[in-house]
């Protein structure tokens, strides 16, 4: 017993003993011998994302019938009463916003950290 | 909100973001250079290039860190082989070994400020018993994961960690007080 409770003061003694390095520009000397950072990589990335979004919005044009579910739902929502069609508007508007706020809030504490 | 290694290192891959690097250098600047430092037996300028190696290798290797291990000990890993690597230059080139070192650091002629002073006394352990102490004692590794940075079996963690403090309590013990 006494032999673990002396091991952990040894390491305890030694993890204390260890100094804390203040950077003094080597992060920054780090950063400077790095590599470029790849923007190839990144704009690959985008036309990617851009081909997928352009082709599923094809696809839907075409399997819809030239649009037709467009013109489908601008007729329901118009034919809807008064107070059903404020509700749907005022939902979606509350649904974008809290997504917004949610979305600045955590960029705002990242930033901050 | 302060980020975790892993989000950092996540950043890195995904966005190829130096930011998120630098904050990851900062880090863990101190207790590599640190353990660079007790490794080349206090040779800051030899302990700095090696960790600026070490982090430079981190940041171009970084897709084979899978995050089975922290990302400390994965960079303990790299800062090892990188001292391994110049020590063995360093070997072919001057023709200076272990031994040598060893009895250059006699402790018979430390000065007698430095007596009670641990990181001396861990510096005259061999490399073999002062790498093990390091990562386990002062670096806080288990040592499943000290075997893996050094690249030798469990046992022999084990049994060098043993024998390293045992050899630090008796140096200790002949610096202290009669």
């Amino acid at each position: 017993m006494d032999e673990i409770s002396e091991e952990d003061r040894l390491d305890r003694q030694l993890r204390d003993a260890a100094p804390y390095l203040d950077d003094n520009g080597f992060t920054a000397r780090v950063l400077h011998q790095l590599p470029a950072p790849s923007r190839t990589r990144r704009s690959f990335r985008g036309a990617i994302i851009l081909a997928a979004a352009l082709l599923a919005s094809a696809l839907a044009y075409i399997a819809s019938d030239g649009g037709r579910f467009l013109i489908v739902a601008m007729a329901r929502l118009a034919a809807l009463p008064t107070l059903w069609f404020f509700v749907v508007v005022f939902g979606s508007g509350i649904l974008v916003m809290t997504a917004g706020v949610i979305a600045a809030i955590s960029k705002a504490s990242e930033l901050q950290s | 909100m302060e980020l975790i290694d892993a989000d950092l290192v996540a950043r890195v891959l995904v966005d190829d973001d130096q930011h998120a690097f630098g904050e990851l250098v900062r880090r863990h600047q101190s207790s590599v250079r640190g353990m660079l430092r007790q490794l080349t037996r206090t040779d800051a300028a030899l302990a700095d290039d090696l960790a600026q190696e070490t982090f430079v290798r981190a940041y171009k290797n970084i897709r084979s860190f899978r995050g089975e291990a922290r990302f400390s000990t994965w960079l303990y890993r790299i800062a090892y082989n990188c001292f391994r690597e110049d020590a063995r230059r360093r070997k072919e080139f001057v023709g200076i070994d272990e031994e040598q070192l060893q009895a250059e650091q006699d402790p018979q002629i430390v000065d007698s400020a430095l007596r009670h002073d641990l990181m001396h006394a861990l510096s005259l352990l061999p490399l073999h018993e002062r790498s093990a102490v390091l990562l386990c004692c002062q670096n806080g590794l288990s040592h499943d994961e000290a075997s893996r940075v050094l690249c030798i079996p469990l046992g022999t963690v084990k049994t060098n960690v043993l024998r390293g403090r045992e050899k630090l309590k008796r140096t200790l013990a002949e610096w202290g007080p009669n």
